[in-house]
């Protein structure tokens, strides 16, 4: 008996030892979660390819502290309860380290729990939704990016600054709670900084809507001063094509908040108000300044063919910011770091990334700038580019932690937009 | 009052597309007494058959008019590439089966089909817009409208004339009205029934992967563009009633307009409303609009 004992003490130790130790691994396991799949692919893919070229890049440099990522794809294409049966199965393995997920909000909002659960540090990369943090503190979910409030207040303070007297607008969105979510932040901000804007349509097309001409004929007749639209991947393009074709940019001023995403496959007009929901426009004046930023442009042409879409850079910069948080917790650790090590390294974590930087605050939220532009040609291209640009900085166009978003917005005021950087002055 | 005339345009428009791909269900139901649930793969392997030969075509430097005997072309290929091969391979097997298999049977065909259109063309969309753009637009109750929409309108007029047509005045059309009415009397008579269903199929085939076609140049091509025509394609069957050409002609023309409605006027239920209307009609009639009990007529 007393043998036994021994024996069950001897592996009980031997047991708890790689836990502890924190040998040096092989590699560092990295579940990536995007749509590499569908229409929401065309959004997805530059994301997965982005972290294909970052992880390679980063591997040549030998990896982080000596140690090479091995990623993971995942396709998020499959559906909520598929990611969410990915996530588990992926955070179960001992040799995964760290979740890089998700693109959709709502495979966000999905997975934020489950990831407190299993103690698996999920940094998301795109994930843009303000209900992230609202209501919940997650102790393992970080996001090193910004949410719909700043993105979809920069984008209202831009036309309020440019296009004081537009005051009807029409929305079309994607009908899910990031369409939802935007019409509202974007409404409410006009509102804010014009009591006399008016909303003279509001739409919401399913998601994977092959035709619009019904809701363009719709908008079109309602004339308003704007067209207010965050719809994104392959319904972006189809809603550009059509929209495009039957003179709807002629007779309004167009927002499309992602349209930075599709600038080298469609024939964009000249004027249209688009930004990068971020700082993460490859040509803006600080990724140009960045020599690792036109490195890795060069390189992503030279894989890909094209020139990385937003998506892509916030895919890059989130990468990057997993390796800063890996290098803080190897330097706090004694051996190499556990998953609630890194955890706790990506509190508070600031870092420099390929387009300017990010501070990850005490609520795990990112604090990024925001730039917004509008479209304009250029020599150096066969597509417009992004001119006329405002850097908005993210602590002023952020709501304070802890404070109601929408109550935060009701609060804004005309000088809040004039004490905005203007228009073009981010050069 | 000054939106009368967009939505009846609008409504048209989307009427016409909703036909395309009702009216080759409800032939193949009515000849072959099968639901064909590989219907939506037809139609969405006409549009990818469509847009990589216009986009070959473009590139090529042609004239873009040739855009519209390539789309009629793409429709023709996928038709005669897949219709009597389906049909004698798969289909032909579920003659006289419950309805539970033949439903299984074109079910797994649709699978199969979706998951070779990824393997083949991946999964990004596709666009090859020369038809809508060389055609232009037009300016009707203040708002502009493509041209090519007013064109599948009248397109969708021809093709009920052309199919009522071809059924009544051409050989081929009242060897399918003899073997719908009955099959048995048919093959007794000397019809070789067998290729008639081919025949049939094959010209189902063919509309569906028209209505594809058609839809490319202002829609563009993605996965999952089969899953949306077929559900949208049964629902306007059963409101005309299976088997009946003019029933989902004057079917899709209500769900078009519906639809638009509700976009002008209660944008939330749009998604529902060819699924409201169906649900209004088959409470009332259950066989559709034209439908009869036992009725095997065309």
């Amino acid at each position: 008996m007393r043998r036994f004992a021994a024996t069950l003490a001897a592996a009980l130790v031997a047991g708890s030892v790689p836990a502890l130790a924190q040998d040096k691994p092989a590699d560092i396991g990295m579940g990536v979660f995007t749509f590499t799949s569908g229409p929401a692919a065309a959004y997805g893919m530059p994301g997965r390819n982005a972290a294909e070229l970052m992880i390679e890049q980063i591997n040549a440099d030998g990896g982080i502290g000596g140690v090479p990522i091995k990623p993971t794809y995942v396709d998020e294409a499959q559906g909520g309860e598929g990611v969410v049966s990915e996530f588990r199965r992926l955070a179960e393995d001992p040799e995964m380290d760290v979740m890089v997920a998700a693109l959709s909000s709502g495979n966000c909002m999905a997975l934020a729990p489950v990831a407190d659960q299993l103690q698996m540090p999920m940094v998301t990369w795109n994930c843009d939704t303000h209900q992230l943090f609202l209501n919940e503190t997650h102790d393992y979910v970080f996001r090193p990016n910004s949410s719909t409030i700043p993105e979809f207040v920069a984008y209202a303070a831009y036309l309020s600054a440019t296009d004081p007297e537009a005051t009807r607008i029409a929305i079309i969105n994607p009908d899910y709670a990031f369409g939802h979510d935007a019409a509202q932040i974007f409404t409410g901000a006009m509102k804010a900084f014009n009591p006399d804007v008016e909303v003279v349509a509001e739409l919401f097309p399913k998601l994977g809507t092959a035709s619009f001409n019904t809701e363009i004929s719709r908008i079109a007749a309602a004339r308003p001063d704007v067209i207010f639209s965050n719809l994104w991947g392959g319904d972006l393009e189809n809603f550009i094509r059509q929209a495009s074709a039957r003179g709807l940019f002629r007779n309004s001023k167009v927002i499309l908040a992602l349209g930075e995403s599709v600038l080298q496959r469609t024939d964009l007009p000249d004027g249209v108000i688009v930004g990068v929901l971020g700082d993460g426009w490859w040509m803006s004046p600080d990724a140009q300044a960045n020599e690792e930023t036109k490195a890795f442009v060069a390189a992503y042409k030279e894989k890909f063919g094209e020139y990385p879409v937003f998506p892509a850079m916030k895919m890059a910069n989130t990468i990057l910011a997993v390796k800063a948080a890996y290098e803080k917790a190897i330097e706090a650790s004694d051996g190499w770091p556990t998953r609630d090590d890194l955890r706790d390294a990506l509190e508070g974590l600031q870092v420099d990334n390929l387009t300017g930087s990010v501070t990850i605050r005490e609520d795990h939220d990112g604090l990024v700038d925001q730039v917004v532009g509008v479209t304009e040609p250029t020599d150096d291209y066969d597509f417009p580019i992004i001119g006329e640009m405002a850097r908005y900085p993210a602590e002023k166009i952020t709501p304070p932690v802890g404070e109601d978003p929408m109550a935060w917005i009701g609060t804004l005021s005309p000088d809040f937009v004039s004490s905005l950087p203007a228009p073009g002055s981010y050069k | 009052m000054d939106v009368i005339i967009p939505m009846l345009v609008d409504g048209l428009a989307a009427s016409a597309v909703i036909f395309f791909i009702a009216v080759g269900l409800t032939l193949v139901f009515s000849v072959l007494r099968v639901l064909n649930v590989a219907h939506g793969s037809f139609y969405s392997i006409g549009a990818y058959v469509a847009v990589s030969i216009g986009g070959l075509a473009a590139s090529a430097g042609l004239n873009p008019w040739l855009s519209f005997p390539i789309l009629l072309l793409s429709a023709a290929l996928t038709a005669a590439a897949l219709g009597p091969f389906i049909e004698r391979t798969f289909i032909r097997w579920t003659y006289g089966k419950p309805e539970a298999v033949q439903i299984l049977v074109t079910f797994a065909l649709f699978l199969i089909f979706e998951d070779l259109q990824k393997l083949v063309f991946g999964v990004q969309s596709y666009y090859e817009d020369s038809a809508m753009q060389v055609l232009g637009t037009s300016e009707i109750g203040g708002i502009i409208y493509l041209n090519y929409q007013l064109l599948l309108i009248a397109l969708a007029v021809l093709l009920i004339v052309a199919l009522r047509v071809m059924l009544s005045h051409t050989r081929l059309g009242k060897l399918i009205v003899a073997v719908v009415a009955d099959p048995e009397i048919s093959q007794t008579l000397g019809i070789n029934a067998s290729r008639v269903y081919s025949a049939a199929f094959t010209i189902g085939v063919f509309l569906a992967a028209l209505g594809g076609a058609l839809a490319t140049p202002t829609s563009g091509v993605a996965p999952g563009l089969g899953a949306d025509a077929i559900v949208l394609g049964f629902a306007v069957a059963a409101i005309g009633g299976l088997g009946q050409i003019e029933g989902a002609a004057i079917a899709a023309v209500i769900v078009g307009i519906t639809r638009v409605l509700a976009i002008y006027y209660a944008p939330a239920f749009e998604p529902v409303m060819p699924y409201l209307v169906m649900l209004a009609v088959l409470l009332v009639r259950p066989y559709g609009l034209f439908g009869a009990a036992q009725a095997r007529r065309i």
